[in-house]
């Protein structure tokens, strides 16, 4: 029974972990673009919805209706008029300018909320669930079906909608998707935009989940990273299973040997398998 | 029109024994201004950080501009270098030199590891890996027992050396970069780095060993970045996993070349002494230090891509200690 609870923690830990890496994923796989301001993306996310809960007195996950679209904006007009410029002169000025926006970010928000550890309250006291032996927390449910929702939204999206199938055009070849009438730049702040939303979910999750403060950013990176290398970018379910994988490695670790243990696994991935589980 | 053309394709060269003449005494004028004292300690004090970051960023500079390798960790050997010093002199009461000396060595071995498992990733998944890897390290001080973990360590030099004396070491170690990196890009090796910059494919397919080559330059990063890193930490007086392996080093780094003119010698030198000014003008507002720089950065990038050097070299056709052995025009 207390290997299913350890697997059980694990797989919801994971989730999360999954959530923090797919936008990173879907910017690798189909911008072939790092973005380095990720994390503070996710940050920014969790400080929206902390601001926007009480101040409009509504449940913090219904705040995601506001930072979704304000974050989808956000990552448009970012690439559309910032990141996309830089492209155009090469790889490495479009990396250099997310570590710009990163670190933007990152004083920003220190300046603007201070450096005091926030968390996302949750208006009625959360319990657990017993299942037999096993003991769930709502909040962890909670927090798995928000994470499953964005996952299976996501992989819909890409598939079945003309946006979605332009996407992963562009992501196979930009030039042939240009010469079939896609309009690269479009889809690209498109898939920014996209990248931005998901990141709102993953700061509200990390909200409720953990505290967090302005400088957190760079730590949901790392976790982005490693997902994102252990699952192969561009891949949501590569994405989904290496998430699982790190939360176990967390869990079974405990506190002081699942970071050890954690990228011990990246770097047994990046040997064997340097493009990833599922990478192409 | 027939005059403009010429003037447009032809490249001027500075590498001649004028050229050297004046290098060789602005250095022995810089030394003499150090031996002799006649600069004021607060003249002194920016001297020792712009030769510094001088030494910094034209390593940052040979890993990005040069070999197309941009690492977002070099303040890993920042730390490194801090707390080898800190342990060398305050805990084995070492003198400074070999405190300096072991922090080379420990950037080194820890950059000949780490390059056998960071050299498989390529591009943009290397840049963000040296990242993590910094991280890690940041991480792993916090809980180490031994160095002190979240509150660091005092750096005690003793007997502590004097300014002049600091400014001097400082002045050797930036000259010797830049040295370094000069005949190194003049060599054969230094064609291959550009030729790995240009296309990694390519390069290899002429038979540029490209694992070696980026060994070389790793290791030599490593251990200059260590060395000016010990005296700055020195000068500081103190080291903590948050300072010594902080990405703030990168971002001034990043700004440095960016700013000065990527892929260029002189880029650098004039990056350092605009951030040094800067820096000082910034301290008067804090917090937006960083916020500055990045969009400096960032507006530098987007509308001055070449930097303040590569923009003067282009719309003035020369080159300055390039790698080019001779000055040409260009022909149609």
């Amino acid at each position: 029974m207390y290997v299913a609870q350890v697997i059980i923690n694990g797989i919801m830990l994971g989730n999360v972990y999954a959530l923090l890496g797919v936008g990173m994923s879907m910017i690798l796989g189909i911008v072939k673009l790092t973005n380095l301001a990720h994390g503070e993306f996710i940050v920014l996310g969790a400080y929206l919805s902390t601001v926007l809960a009480p101040l409009l007195g509504i449940h913090p996950i219904l705040t995601l209706l506001i930072t979704v679209p304000l974050m989808f904006l956000l990552g448009y007009l970012l690439q559309y008029l910032l990141i996309g410029r830089a492209m155009k002169k090469g790889n490495e000025p479009a990396l250099l300018v997310t570590f710009g926006l990163s670190v933007i970010l990152q004083d920003g928000m220190l300046m603007f909320f201070l450096a005091d550890s926030q968390h996302i309250s949750l208006p009625n006291g959360m319990g657990t669930i017993q299942l037999g032996s096993l003991e769930i927390s709502t909040l962890h449910l909670m927090l798995f079906a928000i994470s499953l929702v964005t996952m299976a939204a996501l992989t819909v999206f890409l598939k079945y909608t003309y946006t979605g199938k332009a996407i992963r055009a562009t992501a196979d070849d930009a030039d042939v998707a240009a010469l079939s009438g896609v309009n690269i730049g479009r889809i690209y702040a498109i898939a920014m935009g996209v990248a931005l939303a998901s990141a709102a979910v993953a700061g509200l999750c990390v909200g409720m989940k953990w505290t967090y403060d302005p400088s957190a950013g760079s730590s949901y990176l790392l976790i982005a990273f490693v997902v994102v290398v252990i699952g192969g970018m561009g891949s949501i379910p590569g994405t989904l299973v290496a998430g699982i994988l790190f939360g176990l490695a967390q869990v079974i670790g405990g506190a002081s040997y699942g970071l050890p243990i954690s990228y011990v696994l990246l770097l047994i991935v990046l040997i064997v398998r340097p493009k990833g589980l599922f990478g192409k | 029109m027939e005059k403009r053309r010429l003037n447009n394709g032809k490249i001027k060269v500075l590498d001649s024994l004028p050229m050297l003449i004046v290098c060789i005494a602005v250095i022995l004028a810089l030394y003499l201004v150090c031996f002799t004292q006649i600069a004021s300690t607060n003249a002194m004090r920016y001297m020792i950080q712009i030769f510094l970051y001088i030494a910094m960023a034209e390593m940052w500079n040979l890993l990005s501009g040069f070999t197309g390798m941009t690492s977002l960790g070099q303040q890993l050997y920042i730390g490194l270098a801090g707390y080898s010093v800190a342990v060398a002199t305050t805990m084995l009461h070492l003198s400074l030199g070999l405190g300096m000396a072991m922090g080379i060595g420990v950037s080194i071995l820890v950059s000949l590891v780490l390059s056998l498992l960071l050299f498989r990733m390529e591009g943009m998944y290397y840049s963000i890996a040296t990242w993590v890897v910094a991280e890690i390290f940041e991480k792993l001080f916090l809980n180490w027992k031994f160095v002190g973990q979240g509150s660091g360590m005092t750096i005690r030099v003793e007997p502590y050396p004097r300014i002049h004396s600091i400014c001097i070491i400082s002045l050797t170690i930036c000259v010797c970069a830049i040295v370094v990196v000069y005949l190194l890009l003049r060599t054969k090796v230094g064609l291959g780095l550009n030729a790995m910059r240009d296309d990694v494919g390519a390069a290899s397919a002429v038979g540029v060993n490209v694992f070696r080559h980026k060994l070389l330059v790793c290791v030599i990063a490593a251990a200059f970045t260590a060395a000016a890193a010990s005296i700055f930490l020195v000068n500081k007086g103190i080291v903590y996993p948050e300072s010594g392996f902080s990405i703030s080093w990168t971002v001034s780094l990043i700004f440095i070349v960016v700013v000065g003119g990527s892929g260029t010698i002189g880029g650098p030198i004039v990056g350092s002494v605009i951030y040094v000014f800067l820096q000082e003008i910034l301290a008067r507002f804090p917090g937006w230090s960083n916020i500055i720089l990045g969009v400096i950065t960032i507006l530098t990038i987007l509308f001055l891509p070449k930097g303040i050097v590569g923009t003067l070299q282009q719309k003035l056709h020369f080159d300055i200690f390039s790698a080019k052995r001779f000055s040409y025009s260009k022909r149609k």
